[in-house]
Protein backbone atom coordinates (compact mmCIF):
# COMPACT_ATOMS: atom_id res chain seq x y z
CA UNK A 1 0.00 0.00 0.00
CA UNK A 2 1.33 3.09 -1.26
CA UNK A 3 0.36 6.48 -2.80
CA UNK A 4 3.18 7.39 -5.68
CA UNK A 5 4.03 9.84 -7.85
CA UNK A 6 5.80 8.18 -11.26
CA UNK A 7 7.58 10.38 -13.52
CA UNK A 8 5.57 13.45 -13.33
CA UNK A 9 5.54 16.66 -15.52
CA UNK A 10 2.77 18.98 -15.27
CA UNK A 11 2.78 22.12 -17.52
CA UNK A 12 1.20 25.38 -17.09
CA UNK A 13 1.28 26.99 -20.40
CA UNK A 14 4.49 27.25 -21.42
CA UNK A 15 5.78 27.13 -18.13
CA UNK A 16 7.11 23.58 -16.95
CA UNK A 17 6.32 22.98 -12.92
CA UNK A 18 7.17 19.53 -12.58
CA UNK A 19 9.34 17.55 -15.19
CA UNK A 20 9.74 13.47 -14.32
CA UNK A 21 9.10 13.60 -10.86
CA UNK A 22 8.84 11.02 -8.48
CA UNK A 23 8.14 9.98 -5.11
CA UNK A 24 6.19 7.42 -3.09
CA UNK A 25 4.93 7.53 0.27
CA UNK A 26 4.40 4.86 2.39
CA UNK A 27 1.53 4.03 5.57
CA UNK A 28 3.48 4.83 8.63
CA UNK A 29 6.38 7.00 7.35
CA UNK A 30 6.49 11.23 7.08
CA UNK A 31 7.98 11.67 4.15
CA UNK A 32 9.28 15.27 3.77
CA UNK A 33 9.24 17.41 1.00
CA UNK A 34 11.13 20.54 0.68
CA UNK A 35 12.62 22.79 -1.82
CA UNK A 36 12.86 26.75 -2.72
CA UNK A 37 9.62 28.53 -3.44
CA UNK A 38 8.23 27.93 -6.71
CA UNK A 39 10.43 24.43 -7.06
CA UNK A 40 6.74 22.77 -6.88
CA UNK A 41 6.34 21.72 -4.17
CA UNK A 42 2.58 22.57 -3.65
CA UNK A 43 1.68 22.21 -7.56
CA UNK A 44 3.11 18.16 -6.78
CA UNK A 45 0.57 17.88 -3.73
CA UNK A 46 -1.69 19.38 -5.76
CA UNK A 47 -1.37 16.53 -8.04
CA UNK A 48 -1.45 13.66 -5.49
CA UNK A 49 -4.81 15.37 -4.15
CA UNK A 50 -6.22 15.24 -7.24
CA UNK A 51 -6.82 19.47 -7.82
CA UNK A 52 -4.42 19.13 -11.42
CA UNK A 53 -4.32 16.39 -13.90
CA UNK A 54 -0.42 15.65 -14.73
CA UNK A 55 0.90 16.11 -18.27
CA UNK A 56 2.78 12.99 -18.22
CA UNK A 57 2.79 10.06 -16.05
CA UNK A 58 0.80 9.03 -13.24
CA UNK A 59 -0.46 8.93 -10.06
CA UNK A 60 -1.26 5.39 -8.47
CA UNK A 61 -2.36 3.28 -5.04
CA UNK A 62 0.01 0.39 -5.02
CA UNK A 63 -0.10 -0.13 -8.85
CA UNK A 64 -3.61 1.39 -9.73
CA UNK A 65 -3.58 4.27 -12.04
CA UNK A 66 -6.01 6.96 -10.00
CA UNK A 67 -4.37 9.96 -12.60
CA UNK A 68 -8.09 11.01 -13.51
CA UNK A 69 -9.76 10.49 -10.36
CA UNK A 70 -11.52 13.33 -8.83
CA UNK A 71 -10.56 14.93 -5.49
CA UNK A 72 -13.71 13.15 -4.24
CA UNK A 73 -12.82 10.09 -5.57
CA UNK A 74 -9.41 10.01 -3.82
CA UNK A 75 -10.49 11.02 -0.47
CA UNK A 76 -12.46 7.59 -0.89
CA UNK A 77 -9.55 6.11 -1.28
CA UNK A 78 -7.86 7.78 1.82
CA UNK A 79 -6.43 10.28 0.47
CA UNK A 80 -6.71 14.01 3.03
CA UNK A 81 -5.09 17.00 3.35
CA UNK A 82 -4.56 20.18 4.45
CA UNK A 83 -4.24 23.97 3.16
CA UNK A 84 -1.13 26.09 3.22
CA UNK A 85 -3.86 28.80 3.80
CA UNK A 86 -6.26 26.86 6.52
CA UNK A 87 -10.07 26.32 4.81
CA UNK A 88 -12.26 26.56 7.42
CA UNK A 89 -16.34 26.93 7.32
CA UNK A 90 -16.46 29.83 9.31
CA UNK A 91 -19.80 30.38 9.92
CA UNK A 92 -19.65 26.87 11.85
CA UNK A 93 -18.14 25.37 15.03
CA UNK A 94 -15.58 23.44 15.63
CA UNK A 95 -16.91 20.43 16.17
CA UNK A 96 -19.15 21.00 12.96
CA UNK A 97 -16.02 21.99 10.92
CA UNK A 98 -13.85 18.41 12.02
CA UNK A 99 -17.02 16.34 11.38
CA UNK A 100 -17.72 17.47 8.06
CA UNK A 101 -14.17 14.97 7.75
CA UNK A 102 -16.86 12.48 8.58
CA UNK A 103 -18.89 13.28 5.62
CA UNK A 104 -18.53 9.80 3.39
CA UNK A 105 -19.29 7.70 6.83
CA UNK A 106 -22.77 9.48 6.96
CA UNK A 107 -24.46 6.52 5.39
CA UNK A 108 -27.50 8.67 5.60
CA UNK A 109 -28.96 9.95 2.09
CA UNK A 110 -30.86 13.97 1.27
CA UNK A 111 -34.25 12.46 1.62
CA UNK A 112 -33.16 10.02 4.93
CA UNK A 113 -32.04 13.27 6.01
CA UNK A 114 -34.77 15.84 5.77
CA UNK A 115 -37.03 13.24 7.25
CA UNK A 116 -34.69 12.33 10.08
CA UNK A 117 -34.34 8.88 9.90
CA UNK A 118 -32.77 6.65 12.40
CA UNK A 119 -29.59 6.34 10.25
CA UNK A 120 -29.44 9.85 10.49
CA UNK A 121 -28.73 10.11 14.50
CA UNK A 122 -26.56 6.71 14.23
CA UNK A 123 -24.70 9.03 12.10
CA UNK A 124 -24.51 12.05 13.51
CA UNK A 125 -23.26 10.10 16.66
CA UNK A 126 -20.62 8.30 15.32
CA UNK A 127 -18.87 11.06 13.97
CA UNK A 128 -19.38 13.64 16.54
CA UNK A 129 -17.86 11.08 19.26
CA UNK A 130 -15.06 10.68 16.35
CA UNK A 131 -14.52 14.21 15.68
CA UNK A 132 -14.61 15.12 19.80
CA UNK A 133 -11.89 12.54 20.32
CA UNK A 134 -10.04 14.27 17.67
CA UNK A 135 -10.19 17.66 18.77
CA UNK A 136 -9.27 16.70 22.69
CA UNK A 137 -6.27 14.83 20.68
CA UNK A 138 -5.04 18.08 18.57
CA UNK A 139 -5.19 19.86 21.63
CA UNK A 140 -8.28 21.84 20.54
CA UNK A 141 -10.57 20.62 23.70
CA UNK A 142 -10.74 24.68 25.28
CA UNK A 143 -12.01 25.35 21.60
CA UNK A 144 -14.72 22.84 20.74
CA UNK A 145 -17.92 24.91 20.39
CA UNK A 146 -16.35 27.94 19.04
CA UNK A 147 -17.32 29.45 15.96
CA UNK A 148 -13.91 28.53 13.56
CA UNK A 149 -14.14 32.63 12.72
CA UNK A 150 -12.99 33.08 16.07
CA UNK A 151 -9.67 30.65 16.08
CA UNK A 152 -6.45 32.28 16.01
CA UNK A 153 -4.27 31.07 13.31
CA UNK A 154 -2.36 28.16 15.29
CA UNK A 155 -6.03 26.83 16.44
CA UNK A 156 -6.99 26.83 12.52
CA UNK A 157 -3.90 24.58 11.58
CA UNK A 158 -4.40 21.80 14.13
CA UNK A 159 -8.01 21.92 13.06
CA UNK A 160 -7.43 21.25 9.67
CA UNK A 161 -5.29 18.27 10.93
CA UNK A 162 -8.35 16.99 12.92
CA UNK A 163 -10.83 17.13 10.04
CA UNK A 164 -8.14 15.78 7.85
CA UNK A 165 -8.00 12.85 10.32
CA UNK A 166 -12.07 12.61 10.20
CA UNK A 167 -11.91 11.53 6.94
CA UNK A 168 -10.15 8.66 8.86
CA UNK A 169 -7.24 8.31 5.50
CA UNK A 170 -4.49 6.32 5.04
CA UNK A 171 -2.14 9.37 3.46
CA UNK A 172 -2.56 12.88 4.91
CA UNK A 173 -0.81 15.52 2.77
CA UNK A 174 0.16 18.49 5.08
CA UNK A 175 0.68 21.76 2.94
CA UNK A 176 3.39 24.10 5.05
CA UNK A 177 1.57 23.26 8.64
CA UNK A 178 3.94 25.12 10.23
CA UNK A 179 3.51 28.37 8.20
CA UNK A 180 2.97 30.99 11.11
CA UNK A 181 3.38 28.51 14.32
CA UNK A 182 5.39 29.84 16.90
CA UNK A 183 8.33 27.22 18.11
CA UNK A 184 6.49 25.95 20.65
CA UNK A 185 3.12 24.97 18.76
CA UNK A 186 5.75 23.13 15.83
CA UNK A 187 6.92 21.25 18.54
CA UNK A 188 2.80 20.39 19.55
CA UNK A 189 2.68 19.77 15.67
CA UNK A 190 5.90 17.30 15.55
CA UNK A 191 4.46 15.15 18.45
CA UNK A 192 1.08 15.22 16.59
CA UNK A 193 2.75 14.35 13.16
CA UNK A 194 4.55 11.58 14.98
CA UNK A 195 1.54 10.07 16.50
CA UNK A 196 -0.17 10.16 13.08
CA UNK A 197 2.05 7.99 11.19
CA UNK A 198 2.66 5.62 14.43
CA UNK A 199 -0.60 5.12 13.96
CA UNK A 200 0.13 3.99 10.54
CA UNK A 201 -1.27 7.27 8.15
CA UNK A 202 1.21 7.87 5.90
CA UNK A 203 3.02 11.45 6.57
CA UNK A 204 3.63 13.73 3.59
CA UNK A 205 4.83 17.17 4.69
CA UNK A 206 5.78 19.81 2.50
CA UNK A 207 7.40 22.74 4.75
CA UNK A 208 9.60 25.51 4.49
CA UNK A 209 10.57 25.05 8.08
CA UNK A 210 14.29 22.53 7.10
CA UNK A 211 15.07 21.87 10.77
CA UNK A 212 11.67 21.15 11.45
CA UNK A 213 11.69 18.47 8.63
CA UNK A 214 14.71 17.08 9.08
CA UNK A 215 14.17 15.92 12.56
CA UNK A 216 10.69 14.19 12.20
CA UNK A 217 11.23 13.45 8.65
CA UNK A 218 11.73 9.15 7.98
CA UNK A 219 12.65 10.64 4.25
CA UNK A 220 13.18 13.51 2.53
CA UNK A 221 12.88 14.65 -0.96
CA UNK A 222 14.12 17.66 -2.10
CA UNK A 223 12.90 19.76 -5.35
CA UNK A 224 14.58 22.44 -7.30
CA UNK A 225 12.66 24.18 -10.80
CA UNK A 226 10.69 20.93 -11.00
CA UNK A 227 12.75 18.47 -10.42
CA UNK A 228 14.07 16.06 -7.85
CA UNK A 229 17.95 17.36 -6.58
CA UNK A 230 17.91 14.59 -3.91
CA UNK A 231 15.84 12.03 -2.34
CA UNK A 232 17.03 10.21 0.66
CA UNK A 233 17.21 10.38 4.52
CA UNK A 234 17.28 13.41 6.56
CA UNK A 235 21.15 12.98 7.02
CA UNK A 236 22.25 11.80 3.48
CA UNK A 237 19.92 14.83 2.31
CA UNK A 238 21.27 17.08 4.52
CA UNK A 239 24.91 16.41 3.70
CA UNK A 240 24.69 16.89 0.16
CA UNK A 241 26.19 19.43 -1.86
CA UNK A 242 24.04 19.91 -4.38
CA UNK A 243 20.59 20.38 -2.15
CA UNK A 244 23.44 23.02 0.33
CA UNK A 245 24.43 24.93 -3.03
CA UNK A 246 20.34 25.25 -4.07
CA UNK A 247 18.67 25.52 -0.53
CA UNK A 248 20.31 25.43 2.56
CA UNK A 249 23.35 27.69 1.71
CA UNK A 250 26.46 27.10 3.08
CA UNK B 1 -30.57 28.83 24.47
CA UNK B 2 -30.83 25.66 26.97
CA UNK B 3 -32.87 22.98 25.01
CA UNK B 4 -35.75 23.02 27.82
CA UNK B 5 -35.85 26.79 26.96
CA UNK B 6 -35.96 26.16 23.00
CA UNK B 7 -39.03 23.61 23.64
CA UNK B 8 -40.93 25.76 25.52
CA UNK B 9 -40.24 28.59 22.84
CA UNK B 10 -41.37 26.17 20.38
CA UNK B 11 -44.37 25.53 21.78
CA UNK B 12 -45.51 29.22 22.76
CA UNK B 13 -45.22 29.96 18.92
CA UNK B 14 -46.95 26.71 17.67
CA UNK B 15 -49.60 27.37 19.84
CA UNK B 16 -49.48 31.18 19.23
CA UNK B 17 -49.76 29.84 15.21
CA UNK B 18 -52.25 27.71 15.70
CA UNK B 19 -54.58 29.51 17.27
CA UNK B 20 -54.08 32.57 15.45
CA UNK B 21 -57.63 32.71 13.36
CA UNK B 22 -58.72 33.77 16.87
CA UNK B 23 -56.64 36.63 17.88
CA UNK B 24 -55.77 38.02 13.86
CA UNK B 25 -59.09 39.90 14.84
CA UNK B 26 -59.81 40.17 10.75
CA UNK B 27 -60.34 37.69 7.87
CA UNK B 28 -57.48 39.90 5.87
CA UNK B 29 -54.81 38.88 8.51
CA UNK B 30 -55.41 35.31 8.52
CA UNK B 31 -55.27 35.64 4.83
CA UNK B 32 -51.80 37.24 4.66
CA UNK B 33 -51.00 34.90 7.52
CA UNK B 34 -51.56 32.06 4.94
CA UNK B 35 -49.77 33.96 2.29
CA UNK B 36 -46.86 34.59 4.38
CA UNK B 37 -46.86 30.60 4.98
CA UNK B 38 -47.51 29.85 1.33
CA UNK B 39 -44.06 32.19 0.49
CA UNK B 40 -42.32 30.28 3.24
CA UNK B 41 -43.05 27.01 1.61
CA UNK B 42 -40.89 27.93 -1.21
CA UNK B 43 -38.24 30.28 0.69
CA UNK B 44 -37.93 27.37 3.10
CA UNK B 45 -36.79 25.48 -0.02
CA UNK B 46 -34.80 27.86 -1.66
CA UNK B 47 -33.19 28.94 1.51
CA UNK B 48 -31.31 25.30 1.27
CA UNK B 49 -30.50 26.52 -2.32
CA UNK B 50 -28.99 30.54 -1.57
CA UNK B 51 -28.33 30.36 2.04
CA UNK B 52 -26.48 27.01 2.44
CA UNK B 53 -25.38 25.99 -0.48
CA UNK B 54 -24.83 29.45 -1.80
CA UNK B 55 -26.42 29.35 -5.26
CA UNK B 56 -28.02 32.58 -6.24
CA UNK B 57 -31.30 31.56 -7.81
CA UNK B 58 -33.15 34.98 -8.32
CA UNK B 59 -36.07 32.86 -10.68
CA UNK B 60 -37.33 30.45 -8.42
CA UNK B 61 -40.96 32.82 -9.31
CA UNK B 62 -40.85 30.50 -12.55
CA UNK B 63 -41.35 27.27 -10.78
CA UNK B 64 -43.68 29.59 -8.17
CA UNK B 65 -45.85 30.21 -11.58
CA UNK B 66 -45.69 26.15 -13.28
CA UNK B 67 -46.47 25.41 -9.82
CA UNK B 68 -49.49 27.85 -9.97
CA UNK B 69 -50.72 26.84 -13.09
CA UNK B 70 -50.00 23.07 -13.25
CA UNK B 71 -52.38 23.42 -9.88
CA UNK B 72 -55.16 25.22 -11.33
CA UNK B 73 -55.33 23.26 -14.67
CA UNK B 74 -55.26 20.06 -13.29
CA UNK B 75 -57.93 20.70 -10.14
CA UNK B 76 -59.96 23.75 -12.33
CA UNK B 77 -59.67 22.50 -15.72
CA UNK B 78 -59.50 18.61 -14.95
CA UNK B 79 -61.62 18.62 -11.60
CA UNK B 80 -58.53 16.11 -9.95
CA UNK B 81 -58.75 16.03 -6.21
CA UNK B 82 -56.57 19.11 -4.96
CA UNK B 83 -54.66 17.14 -3.01
CA UNK B 84 -53.20 15.08 -5.93
CA UNK B 85 -52.63 18.14 -7.65
CA UNK B 86 -50.51 19.57 -5.32
CA UNK B 87 -48.54 16.91 -5.17
CA UNK B 88 -48.45 16.56 -8.92
CA UNK B 89 -47.35 20.70 -8.95
CA UNK B 90 -44.51 19.78 -6.70
CA UNK B 91 -43.34 17.12 -8.85
CA UNK B 92 -43.88 18.70 -12.21
CA UNK B 93 -41.52 21.87 -10.24
CA UNK B 94 -39.02 19.20 -9.06
CA UNK B 95 -38.73 17.75 -12.72
CA UNK B 96 -38.26 21.52 -13.93
CA UNK B 97 -35.55 22.28 -11.31
CA UNK B 98 -33.58 18.95 -12.12
CA UNK B 99 -33.81 20.61 -15.79
CA UNK B 100 -32.67 23.73 -15.13
CA UNK B 101 -30.25 22.63 -12.57
CA UNK B 102 -28.28 20.09 -15.18
CA UNK B 103 -27.23 22.79 -17.24
CA UNK B 104 -26.87 25.87 -15.59
CA UNK B 105 -25.58 24.87 -11.79
CA UNK B 106 -22.26 24.25 -13.24
CA UNK B 107 -21.51 28.01 -14.28
CA UNK B 108 -20.02 30.21 -11.72
CA UNK B 109 -22.22 32.23 -9.60
CA UNK B 110 -23.11 34.80 -11.30
CA UNK B 111 -23.97 33.38 -14.44
CA UNK B 112 -25.85 30.69 -12.63
CA UNK B 113 -28.03 33.72 -11.38
CA UNK B 114 -28.63 35.20 -14.72
CA UNK B 115 -29.56 31.43 -16.15
CA UNK B 116 -32.36 31.73 -13.82
CA UNK B 117 -33.54 35.23 -14.57
CA UNK B 118 -33.97 33.84 -18.17
CA UNK B 119 -35.79 30.98 -17.19
CA UNK B 120 -38.24 32.89 -14.88
CA UNK B 121 -38.57 35.39 -18.45
CA UNK B 122 -38.84 32.49 -20.28
CA UNK B 123 -42.24 31.17 -17.76
CA UNK B 124 -43.89 34.25 -18.19
CA UNK B 125 -43.60 34.49 -21.91
CA UNK B 126 -45.04 30.92 -22.34
CA UNK B 127 -47.65 31.70 -19.79
CA UNK B 128 -48.81 34.11 -22.32
CA UNK B 129 -48.35 32.45 -25.28
CA UNK B 130 -49.90 29.17 -24.45
CA UNK B 131 -53.72 30.71 -24.05
CA UNK B 132 -55.44 27.24 -24.37
CA UNK B 133 -53.80 25.87 -21.89
CA UNK B 134 -52.98 28.84 -19.35
CA UNK B 135 -55.84 31.29 -20.54
CA UNK B 136 -53.40 33.92 -21.99
CA UNK B 137 -53.02 37.33 -20.45
CA UNK B 138 -56.91 36.68 -19.50
CA UNK B 139 -55.85 34.16 -16.35
CA UNK B 140 -57.78 30.90 -15.04
CA UNK B 141 -59.92 30.85 -11.74
CA UNK B 142 -58.59 28.57 -9.19
CA UNK B 143 -60.86 26.17 -7.02
CA UNK B 144 -60.51 26.30 -3.36
CA UNK B 145 -59.53 23.44 -1.24
CA UNK B 146 -62.05 20.76 -0.48
CA UNK B 147 -63.96 20.35 3.30
CA UNK B 148 -62.53 20.72 5.88
CA UNK B 149 -59.97 23.17 4.35
CA UNK B 150 -62.67 25.56 2.52
CA UNK B 151 -62.97 27.75 4.89
CA UNK B 152 -60.08 30.71 5.47
CA UNK B 153 -59.33 29.16 8.82
CA UNK B 154 -59.38 25.51 7.33
CA UNK B 155 -57.30 27.24 4.54
CA UNK B 156 -54.67 29.38 7.01
CA UNK B 157 -53.95 25.66 9.14
CA UNK B 158 -53.34 23.44 6.08
CA UNK B 159 -51.16 25.70 4.45
CA UNK B 160 -49.84 26.49 7.96
CA UNK B 161 -49.36 22.85 8.33
CA UNK B 162 -47.44 22.15 5.13
CA UNK B 163 -45.19 25.41 6.19
CA UNK B 164 -43.84 23.76 9.37
CA UNK B 165 -43.31 20.41 7.25
CA UNK B 166 -41.30 22.28 5.37
CA UNK B 167 -39.27 24.13 8.41
CA UNK B 168 -39.33 21.00 9.82
CA UNK B 169 -37.23 18.89 6.73
CA UNK B 170 -34.76 21.97 5.68
CA UNK B 171 -33.82 22.02 9.78
CA UNK B 172 -33.22 18.37 9.51
CA UNK B 173 -30.86 18.68 6.43
CA UNK B 174 -29.64 21.97 7.74
CA UNK B 175 -28.26 20.36 11.22
CA UNK B 176 -26.90 17.15 9.94
CA UNK B 177 -24.10 15.78 7.67
CA UNK B 178 -26.38 17.38 4.37
CA UNK B 179 -25.99 21.05 6.00
CA UNK B 180 -22.63 20.80 6.84
CA UNK B 181 -21.50 19.69 3.25
CA UNK B 182 -24.24 22.35 2.08
CA UNK B 183 -21.99 25.08 3.61
CA UNK B 184 -18.55 24.00 2.40
CA UNK B 185 -20.08 24.16 -1.09
CA UNK B 186 -21.30 27.79 -0.46
CA UNK B 187 -17.84 28.62 1.82
CA UNK B 188 -14.97 26.84 0.10
CA UNK B 189 -15.45 24.55 -2.85
CA UNK B 190 -12.10 23.00 -2.09
CA UNK B 191 -12.54 22.17 1.22
CA UNK B 192 -15.95 20.50 0.16
CA UNK B 193 -13.73 18.43 -2.42
CA UNK B 194 -11.60 17.40 -0.55
CA UNK B 195 -13.66 15.71 2.11
CA UNK B 196 -15.35 14.17 -0.36
CA UNK B 197 -18.62 16.38 -0.76
CA UNK B 198 -20.07 15.61 -5.09
CA UNK B 199 -20.55 19.54 -5.19
CA UNK B 200 -22.59 19.47 -8.50
CA UNK B 201 -24.76 16.44 -7.17
CA UNK B 202 -24.84 18.32 -3.82
CA UNK B 203 -25.99 21.35 -5.68
CA UNK B 204 -28.44 19.35 -7.81
CA UNK B 205 -30.32 17.69 -5.04
CA UNK B 206 -31.08 20.62 -3.47
CA UNK B 207 -32.37 22.28 -6.34
CA UNK B 208 -34.99 19.82 -6.90
CA UNK B 209 -36.03 19.80 -3.46
CA UNK B 210 -36.16 23.55 -4.07
CA UNK B 211 -38.01 23.03 -7.09
CA UNK B 212 -40.79 20.82 -5.46
CA UNK B 213 -41.37 23.22 -2.69
CA UNK B 214 -41.53 25.72 -5.04
CA UNK B 215 -44.30 23.77 -6.79
CA UNK B 216 -46.45 23.07 -3.89
CA UNK B 217 -46.30 27.17 -2.64
CA UNK B 218 -47.25 27.31 -5.87
CA UNK B 219 -50.58 25.88 -5.64
CA UNK B 220 -51.01 27.19 -2.37
CA UNK B 221 -50.39 30.30 -3.79
CA UNK B 222 -52.60 29.69 -6.58
CA UNK B 223 -55.55 28.83 -3.74
CA UNK B 224 -54.74 31.86 -1.92
CA UNK B 225 -54.93 34.33 -5.01
CA UNK B 226 -58.13 32.37 -6.50
CA UNK B 227 -57.59 33.74 -10.05
CA UNK B 228 -54.02 33.76 -11.67
CA UNK B 229 -52.90 35.19 -14.55
CA UNK B 230 -49.17 36.22 -16.12
CA UNK B 231 -49.08 39.71 -14.15
CA UNK B 232 -49.39 37.36 -10.59
CA UNK B 233 -45.84 36.46 -11.37
CA UNK B 234 -43.74 39.34 -11.54
CA UNK B 235 -40.14 39.13 -11.79
CA UNK B 236 -40.20 41.05 -8.55
CA UNK B 237 -41.33 38.17 -6.47
CA UNK B 238 -38.54 36.30 -7.95
CA UNK B 239 -36.26 39.06 -5.95
CA UNK B 240 -38.50 39.30 -3.20
CA UNK B 241 -38.03 35.13 -2.11
CA UNK B 242 -34.13 36.19 -2.45
CA UNK B 243 -33.97 38.86 -0.44
CA UNK B 244 -36.07 37.50 2.30
CA UNK B 245 -33.29 35.08 2.99
CA UNK B 246 -30.58 37.53 2.65
CA UNK B 247 -32.24 39.79 4.85
CA UNK B 248 -32.88 36.88 7.15
CA UNK B 249 -29.65 35.83 7.38
CA UNK B 250 -27.49 33.02 4.89
CA UNK B 251 -26.88 29.66 6.98
CA UNK B 252 -30.27 30.21 9.25
CA UNK B 253 -33.39 28.54 9.24
CA UNK B 254 -35.40 31.11 11.72
CA UNK B 255 -33.61 33.94 9.60
CA UNK B 256 -34.82 34.05 6.81
CA UNK B 257 -38.37 32.91 8.09
CA UNK B 258 -38.36 36.03 9.97
CA UNK B 259 -36.97 37.77 6.95
CA UNK B 260 -40.31 36.28 5.14
CA UNK B 261 -42.64 38.16 7.57
CA UNK B 262 -41.02 41.05 8.26
CA UNK B 263 -41.22 41.65 4.33
CA UNK B 264 -44.81 40.12 4.17
CA UNK B 265 -46.68 41.90 6.82
CA UNK B 266 -44.38 44.94 7.76
CA UNK B 267 -45.83 46.83 4.42
CA UNK B 268 -49.60 45.86 5.10
CA UNK B 269 -49.60 46.59 8.63
CA UNK B 270 -48.30 49.79 8.58
CA UNK B 271 -49.99 52.48 5.97
CA UNK B 272 -47.12 54.75 5.45
CA UNK B 273 -44.86 51.87 5.08
CA UNK B 274 -46.94 50.37 2.35
CA UNK B 275 -46.70 53.92 0.13
CA UNK B 276 -43.27 53.75 0.02
CA UNK B 277 -43.37 49.98 -1.37
CA UNK B 278 -40.42 49.05 -3.30
CA UNK B 279 -38.30 52.07 -1.49
CA UNK B 280 -38.70 50.41 2.13
CA UNK B 281 -37.51 46.79 0.82
CA UNK B 282 -34.60 48.23 -0.32
CA UNK B 283 -33.79 50.61 2.69
CA UNK B 284 -34.44 47.59 4.84
CA UNK B 285 -32.10 45.52 2.40
CA UNK B 286 -29.53 48.12 2.53
CA UNK B 287 -29.84 49.20 6.21
CA UNK B 288 -29.13 44.92 7.04
CA UNK B 289 -26.48 44.56 4.25
CA UNK B 290 -24.77 47.13 5.81
CA UNK B 291 -25.35 47.16 9.47
CA UNK B 292 -25.48 43.40 9.91
CA UNK B 293 -24.59 41.41 6.77
CA UNK B 294 -24.74 37.86 8.86
CA UNK B 295 -29.14 38.82 8.76
CA UNK B 296 -31.25 39.87 11.03
CA UNK B 297 -31.89 36.48 12.14
CA UNK B 298 -28.14 36.78 14.03
CA UNK B 299 -28.42 40.08 15.74
CA UNK B 300 -28.87 38.43 18.60
CA UNK B 301 -26.21 35.84 18.89
CA UNK B 302 -23.85 38.71 17.23
CA UNK B 303 -24.87 41.55 20.15
CA UNK B 304 -24.11 38.21 22.77
CA UNK B 305 -20.63 37.66 21.20
CA UNK B 306 -19.66 40.85 20.94
CA UNK B 307 -20.41 41.92 24.88
CA UNK B 308 -19.08 39.09 26.02
CA UNK B 309 -15.63 39.42 28.18
CA UNK B 310 -12.97 37.52 26.13
CA UNK B 311 -10.47 37.71 28.57
CA UNK B 312 -9.28 34.47 29.68
CA UNK B 313 -10.61 32.81 26.84
CA UNK B 314 -7.38 30.16 25.86
CA UNK B 315 -6.38 29.72 22.67
CA UNK B 316 -3.86 27.40 23.69
CA UNK B 317 -2.90 24.30 21.73
CA UNK B 318 -2.37 21.50 24.18
CA UNK B 319 -2.09 18.36 22.13
CA UNK B 320 -3.10 15.25 24.67
CA UNK B 321 -1.59 12.29 22.09
CA UNK B 322 -2.43 9.03 24.13
CA UNK B 323 -6.20 10.22 23.04
CA UNK B 324 -5.35 11.03 19.72
CA UNK B 325 -3.55 7.70 18.89
CA UNK B 326 -6.01 5.94 20.35
CA UNK B 327 -8.79 7.99 18.14
CA UNK B 328 -7.19 7.41 14.62
CA UNK B 329 -6.52 4.07 15.44
CA UNK B 330 -10.16 3.35 16.15
CA UNK B 331 -10.93 5.12 12.54
CA UNK B 332 -8.13 3.46 11.17
CA UNK B 333 -9.46 -0.11 12.30
CA UNK B 334 -13.28 0.39 11.29
CA UNK B 335 -11.85 1.04 7.88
Amino acid sequence: MSLSARDITKRFGGLTALSKVSLELRPGEVHGLIGPNGSGKTTLLNLLSGYYRPDGGMIAIDDNDISNATVQKRAGFGVARTFQKPRLLPTLSVLDNAMLGGWRDARAGFLSTAFCLPQVKADELALRSRAEELLHGVGLSHAINRRANLLEHAEQRFLEIARGLAQRPRFILLDEPAGGLTPAEIEHLGAVIRVMCESGVGVLLVEHHTDFVFRISDRVTTLDVGAVIKHGTPDEVKRDPEVIRVYLGA
Amino acid sequence: MKPSHRTLALFVVMTALIALPWWSGDLYKLHLAALICAYWVLIGGLNLVVGYSGQLSIGHVGLLAIGSYCFAVLAGTHGVHPALAIAASGALCALCGLLLGLPSLRLPGFYFAMATLAFALIVTEITLAQGALTGGGVGLSVPGFPPPFDTPRGTYWLILSIAVLVTWLTWNVARHTWGRGLVAVRDSVVTAQAVGVPVFRAKLTVFVFSGFTAGVAGALFAVLQSYITPDTFVFDLGLFFFVCIIIGGRGHILGPALGTIVLTALPEMVAPLAKLGNFFYGLLLLAVVLLVPEGIGRVFELLVERFRPRRGESHVVKPDLDRLAKAIEQGRSAR
